[in-house]
């Protein structure tokens, strides 16, 4: 009965809005699991963020006694010094990270896209770093890393390009490169997941036509491959871009911000303040200013899905 | 004449070179992805099989000369304290990713339908609200959800990380879903029904099935996820003999800060139940992502 049937939705939209949510009163039982559970998860927090973001908590305080400060929890972000560290740094592993992630991943797409002799077990171990855990992943490389029996300061030593093993996560220049290696391992996976799904669907004539007409593999790339996977890569990029912004693990298990703060992200940095400071009100207005760009950022990601939809329509 | 089948056939020749030049370039980026992606994994493997001497030298053993399984067996027995502990992780993140999978299914199935099929008031905006969700980290959520499953009377119950877990598989779960629902013609159901089937029946019996692949997706995405999870593991769970592998790794590694070889064998074994399910079923998943998110 609901079932969208096309132009009679245009004689219904005609009916005012209460009338027309109790005539769907049904559909929404559908829904409804999922946006409770949403809802106690999601609304309730941000609420709670925003209130607390206008309190201050001193350390040893109940969360109940706390003390209302207006603005005073942002200008005091705004004006730290540590601030404009925590956001640089952010700023240089979200970029990095996923611009690197997105370009490996979509070579890795376009090499895997032709059949060759083992290309479904390359395929799979490529994948294999985005399924483990960032728990084990951190480790992983925290060994690789390590300082004394570090696998690449042995390599570098050995090929005679260093004297002594380079300390790679000990040292406040070296540090962010360090773990944007670890965090693009991780990532490509997802990329090529993402990009081979999309190169399925360009269509084979046109690639075939444009050869016909004398275009060489990067004409073709470039005018027939690309614009088609357009759509494709913002919503990739985005959820990257995202997920970077959003990520705690690999700092946090392998240097916990340090050294002096050169490998502290924002994430990492509001845990501590809330977790470890107990700066719970510094820490919400923190998360009110990432809410702000995050939704941004998600202004964004809807058109692109949105633009999805609308060519969905279309056709 | 001839120099015009000269240019024709140097033009082929460098043609076909410049596609050789392509497919050569490929392949040896593929190798270095091959060895940026493995070494990693087969470094930490090699290091699980040695001793902790062994581990710990300069330069190191590239391959063990002693190589030995005590770090698994270590793991492994119920009998020392750090198997038991290790085994009883081991079980609680099956429980709690079991129970996440199977229920982010039953709530994430209908939804998704419900968008598809369905035209109601709000249905774009519910629709964005639930992806947004992913767009959002964890630690905003943190401080007041550690609240509420206090007063819930959650705090150090698997139930709090199931129920949290649940709603970041859900936007994914969701939009996945959505896209499978949308590629299966109403025609079909609508036949179904004609036939004397109910609603449900008609979803049941004809939907479903059709959308095996992308509730078997979403069912390896929800597990994944659930079974990597820390930070909410980290900040909920107190109690030692409720932690999840992640957590309980990290406390492990944190009071023996030599043991690598032990460190990497339980890396190794907390990867494998994850690795193993993807890559039984990787082509339902990029099947599901090719059919369901990506042709649109």
């Amino acid at each position: 009965m609901t079932i969208v049937a096309g132009k009679t939705g245009a004689r219904r939209r005609l009916r005012p809005l209460p009338g027309k949510i109790w005539e769907h009163r049904a559909d929404y039982a559908y829904v409804l699991p999922a946006i409770a559970v949403m809802l106690i998860v999601i609304a309730y927090p941000i609420y709670y963020t925003i209130e607390l973001s206008f309190f201050n908590t001193p350390p040893g305080l109940q969360l109940r006694d706390k003390i209302f400060v207006g603005f005073g929890n942002y200008t005091a972000i705004l004006t730290s010094p540590v601030f404009w560290k925590v956001t640089s740094n952010t700023l240089i592993w979200t970029l990095a990270s996923t611009f690197i992630s997105f370009v490996l991943g979509f070579a890795c797409a376009l090499a895997l896209h032709r059949e060759f002799v083992g290309r479904g077990v390359l395929r799979a171990i490529l994948i294999i770093p985005w399924v483990i855990s960032a728990v084990a992943a951190s480790y992983i490389w925290k060994w690789i890393y390590h300082s004394d029996f570090g696998i690449i300061g042995a390599v570098l030593v050995g090929l005679g390009l260093a004297d002594r093993p380079p300390n790679f996560i000990d040292s406040v220049s070296t540090v962010l490169p360090s773990l944007i290696v670890v965090n693009i391992w991780r990532e490509f996976p997802f990329a090529m997941i993402m990009m081979m799904a999309g190169l399925q669907t360009v269509p084979e004539q046109l690639l075939r036509a444009a050869k016909v007409d004398g275009a060489n593999a990067w004409q073709r790339f470039w005018h027939v491959t690309f614009p088609h996977l357009r759509n494709v890569s913002t919503v990739t990029i985005l959820l990257l871009a995202v997920a970077n912004f959003n990520s705690f693990i690999i700092p946090w298990i392998m240097t916990g911000g340090g050294p002096s703060n050169a490998s502290h992200i924002w994430i990492t940095h509001i845990y501590e303040l809330a977790f470890g400071r107990q700066r719970w009100g510094v820490a919400s207005a923190y998360s009110v200013l990432l809410f702000l760009i995050l939704m941004t950022l998600g202004y964004f990601y809807v058109r692109a899905l949105s633009g999805n939809e609308r060519k969905d329509a279309g056709a | 004449m001839s120099t015009i089948a000269e240019t024709a056939r140097l033009g082929q020749a460098r043609r076909r070179a410049s596609i050789d030049g392509w497919r050569w370039g490929g392949r040896i980026f593929l190798i270095f992805m091959l060895l940026y992606t493995a070494l990693p994994m087969i470094w930490m493997l090699l290091t699980s099989i040695k001793s902790g001497f062994a581990a710990m030298q300069f330069p190191p053993q590239w391959w063990p000369d002693q190589p030995t399984l005590a770090s698994y067996q270590k793991l492994l027995d119920p009998q020392n304290s750090v198997g038991q502990d290790f085994l009883r992780f081991f079980w609680n993140s099956l429980f709690v990713s079991t129970a996440t999978t199977i229920l982010s299914v039953i709530v994430a199935v209908p939804a998704a339908y419900a968008f598809s099929r369905f035209t109601f008031p709000g249905r774009n905006f519910l629709f964005f609200a639930v992806l947004l969700r992913n767009m959002f980290p964890a630690v905003i959520f943190l401080v007041p959800l550690f609240i509420l499953m206090r007063a819930i009377g959650l705090v150090n119950t698997h139930g709090s990380l199931i129920l949290t877990y649940l709603t970041f598989g859900l936007p994914l779960a969701i939009w996945l879903l959505k896209g499978f629902y949308d590629n299966i013609p109403v025609q079909l159901e609508q036949a179904a029904r004609i036939d004397g089937a109910t609603r449900f029946q008609a979803f049941v019996l004809i939907v479903m099935p059709l959308s095996a692949p992308g509730i078997i997706a979403t069912a390896i995405y929800s597990f994944i996820g659930a079974w990597n999870e820390y930070i909410y593991a980290y900040t909920f769970l107190s109690k030692n003999e409720q932690l999840t592998l992640p957590v309980g790794i990290q406390r492990f590694f944190s009071e023996n800060t030599t043991d690598f070889p032990g460190l990497m064998a339980a890396s190794f074994m907390m990867s494998v139940p994850v690795v193993v399910l993807f890559l039984v079923l990787q082509r339902y998943f990029v099947r599901a992502l090719t059919e369901g998110a990506v042709k649109h």
